[in-house]
């Protein structure tokens, strides 16, 4: 398991948790489609910035959000 | 009977909306835009048999469990106002994600309409879905729409839909979930929640066919890597901003307004032509307080429809979300996030629609932040002054609005951090946002945007300016004794705007002419020009070479000589009325967003001594640098600087204290 943040472009990995004791984040995550057992991929990282692929849209989150979600390949 | 229109942020609730009941709502292509509810009728179109309907456009949402508060507007709404039918406008390009809220709201017992939205583009990706299967999953009608397109659009069968709906009323049954029971509790609610995913993902892979993953790089993802880039990005946003001041200020814009100010002007002369024989009082409040103030503001109208226009363009583009990812680890910085930049960005046309933008922005203190400095970005009721000040002292030069907008960010980051000091608040949090499709912009929807804030500019021009116009010609008319005067400085007006004046001496312009214009800025920023146009007798600012020719000498002498200030006193001035409070109906929203008297005083306190301590900055600073000397009444000016240094350290101080505490 490895935070989103440390993860490669382009490859397709599974969300495992996210860690944050921000409930309300967790949740609106969740409503996105990022949560436990879904996929996630790093489409660019741009900085402290990574644009990533959740269901079929593009987000840009931060790099202290990538630090949150823990995935595995 | 009434329609809500729900749905995922930017999937066109919007743009679906305006297309069936003509209304010329705000749209732009970023998550977000709309920040409350707005109502209005069916069009006749739609409505043949003219059922007596109303459609409620609310902002989007991803799901019934609000993550912000202008998503909790649109929970609200359905529970409480009890809609005879919900429109669920899915995005088609993202089924996956737009179908879970439209579980939850199956289950609502609302009869619900599914528009799939945006359907061109899924044939233009060569993406195919079959909503017939999908209907029946759901167990709603399912109309596929393109509320873009004027025909064809699949909005006549959608309403037609809605219509068959409440005559003939029903409950709505839910779409049926495997092991989904009414959950009880908070861990039950999430269960529940991941049976609808799961519901949606199963029925996603049985109607959806896609020509490529999503998971795939695109063409899109390339240009986001250039545009969104950290160090790139910079110059690109300020390029695209300083194009729209170029164009509406310097080029396009001033081009119109000569030949319409040559028009108005026309009229001016023919009305003055036609009341000569009238008193001369009345005729000259006619002529020039009433006319000439107004043809003073609306002369600027080509040049903010033309950066109104524009505006529209780049937020039609999809360009707004990526300039929140760039302004982003800037933002950090100074306590804010990247998305604090959009109500900026929106407020340079207007502060209360950027103020209200705020809304978008979950953490507390970033939204009244956000919302307190929103104002200090120059909307299009302030472009006329800096117009005014660029033509007359500085020969129409593209800089100085460009340099106000940067200046109004290096502002606004001070202020950001200072106000993170008074707070004590350094707490962070996470950024995220949609990115939505990257879109050729629709000149369409620009002019439509650019008539409806241009004609707004004129209602206003022609009720609350010409009102103040009128009342400012009538007190410099008049002594207290009711005589005529022809010494405007003995008037009603000089003698109340004097002692204003006298606190205006440190930054230059103590006149008791450009005092009166400050104050009725406040009630709306277009007063500005109009006051001053009423008092110094000027109502051509546009075409200052025609002054020119009348005999003065050097360019635009005509109106500088009237106004008897320098250049670096002109610019100080310009600064004072751009970073002061902004006018009371944006005061009144930003009191809404930040809801608390405490921050709402502080805010325009603390935008008061901005605009006072800069203003001071300029022309003395620019005093000393182009002359050598002090300005006048250095010495009273830095004292109350200083003492307005002081109060902010000792609240900054305080502040910091209660964090450590």
């Amino acid at each position: 398991m490895i935070s989103l943040s440390k993860g490669k472009t382009n490859t397709r990995y599974t969300v495992v948790e996210i860690l944050t004791g921000d409930d309300s984040m967790i949740e609106f995550l969740f409503s996105l489609g990022c949560y436990p057992g879904q996929g996630v991929t790093i489409i660019s990282k741009l900085g402290s910035n990574f644009i990533i692929n959740v269901k079929d849209a593009r987000y840009s989150i931060d790099e202290q959000l990538a630090k949150a979600i823990q995935v595995e390949n | 009977m009434k329609i809500a229109l729900t749905g995922n942020p930017n999937s066109g609730k919007t743009t679906l909306f305006n297309a069936i009941t003509g209304k010329i709502e705000h749209v732009g292509n970023w998550p977000g835009v709309t920040v409350e509810k707005k109502e209005g009728t069916i069009k006749s179109a739609y409505n043949p048999r003219g059922v007596d309907i109303t459609a409620v456009d609310l902002p989007g949402a991803y799901s019934m469990n609000p993550y912000t508060s202008e998503e909790n507007i649109t929970k609200k709404f359905i529970f409480d106002e009890n809609p005879d039918v919900i429109i669920n406008i899915v995005d088609s390009a993202n089924l996956s994600r737009s179908l879970f809220f439209t579980t939850q709201l199956l289950e609502l017992g609302i009869p619900v309409v599914v528009a799939l939205n945006k359907s061109d583009l899924v044939e233009k990706k060569g993406n195919t879905i079959h909503a017939g299967a999908l209907s029946q999953h759901l167990n709603c009608p399912i109309v596929t729409t393109t509320a873009t397109k004027s025909s064809e659009n699949g909005l006549e069968l959608l309403i037609a839909e809605c219509i068959r709906h409440v005559e003939k009323p029903h409950k709505q049954i839910a779409a049926k979930i495997d092991g989904l029971k009414e959950a009880e509790n908070e861990k039950e609610f999430k269960a529940a929640d991941k049976k609808r995913y799961a519901f949606v993902d199963k029925i996603v892979s049985e109607v959806e066919r896609r020509s490529i993953s999503s998971h795939e790089q695109t063409k899109q993802d390339k240009i986001d890597r250039i545009v969104a880039h950290r160090v790139i990005g910079i110059p690109i946003f300020a390029a695209a901003i300083w194009a729209i001041f170029w164009v509406s200020q310097a080029w396009l814009g001033p081009i119109i307004a000569d030949w319409l100010v040559g028009l108005l002007e026309g009229f001016q002369g023919w009305v003055g032509a036609s009341v000569e024989g009238a008193s001369p009082i009345l005729s000259a409040l006619l002529v020039d307080g009433i006319i000439g103030g107004v043809i003073a503001v609306v002369g600027f109208l080509p040049l903010i429809m033309v950066m109104f226009f524009l505006m529209a363009l780049l937020e039609d583009c999809g360009y707004m979300a990526r300039v929140s990812v760039v302004m982003d680890r800037y933002f950090k910085k100074i306590g804010l996030s990247g998305r604090s930049i959009i109500p900026m960005v929106i407020g340079t046309a207007c502060g209360i629609p950027g103020v209200m933008a705020s809304r978008t922005i979950k953490d507390e203190r970033q939204r009244r932040t956000t919302a307190m400095l929103t104002p200090f970005m120059p909307c299009g009721a302030k472009l006329p002054i800096i117009a005014l000040f660029a033509g007359v002292f500085f020969g129409d030069a593209a800089w100085v609005g460009t340099t106000m907008y940067f200046l109004a960010i290096v502002v606004i980051i001070i202020s950001a951090l200072i106000v993170r000091k008074i707070t004590g608040d350094t707490s962070q949090s996470y950024f995220i946002i949609e990115l939505p499709e990257y879109r050729f912009p629709s000149f369409k929807r620009a002019t439509i945007s650019m008539l409806s804030r241009g004609k707004a500019f004129v209602i206003k021009a022609a009720t609350i300016v010409l009102v103040c116009n009128a009342v400012i010609h009538i007190m410099q008319t008049f002594t207290w004794d009711f005589a005529v005067t022809e010494v405007a400085s003995e008037s009603i007006l000089a003698s109340i705007a004097n002692p204003f004046a006298i606190a205006l001496l440190p930054l230059g312009f103590g006149l008791w002419q450009f005092a009166a214009a400050a104050v009725t800025g406040f009630i709306a920023k277009e007063n500005v020009v109009g006051t001053l146009a009423v008092t110094f007798g000027i109502s051509n600012f546009i075409d200052v070479d025609a002054l020119e020719l009348m005999g003065e000498t050097g360019a635009s002498a005509g109106v500088e000589s009237a106004f008897a200030i320098g250049s670096v006193a002109a610019l100080a001035y310009l600064v004072f009325n751009l970073f002061t409070p902004p006018c009371f109906a944006c005061i009144g929203a930003i009191r809404a967003e930040v809801d608390s008297a405490k921050w709402t005083w502080g805010a325009v306190g603390f935008q008061l001594a901005m605009g006072y301590v800069l203003a001071f900055l300029v022309y003395q600073g620019g005093t000393l640098i182009t002359t050598g000397a002090l300005g006048q009444s250095f010495m009273q000016g830095l004292i109350v600087v200083i003492a307005i240094c002081a109060f902010i350290g000792y609240l900054m101080a305080s502040g910091s204290k209660k964090q450590t505490a």
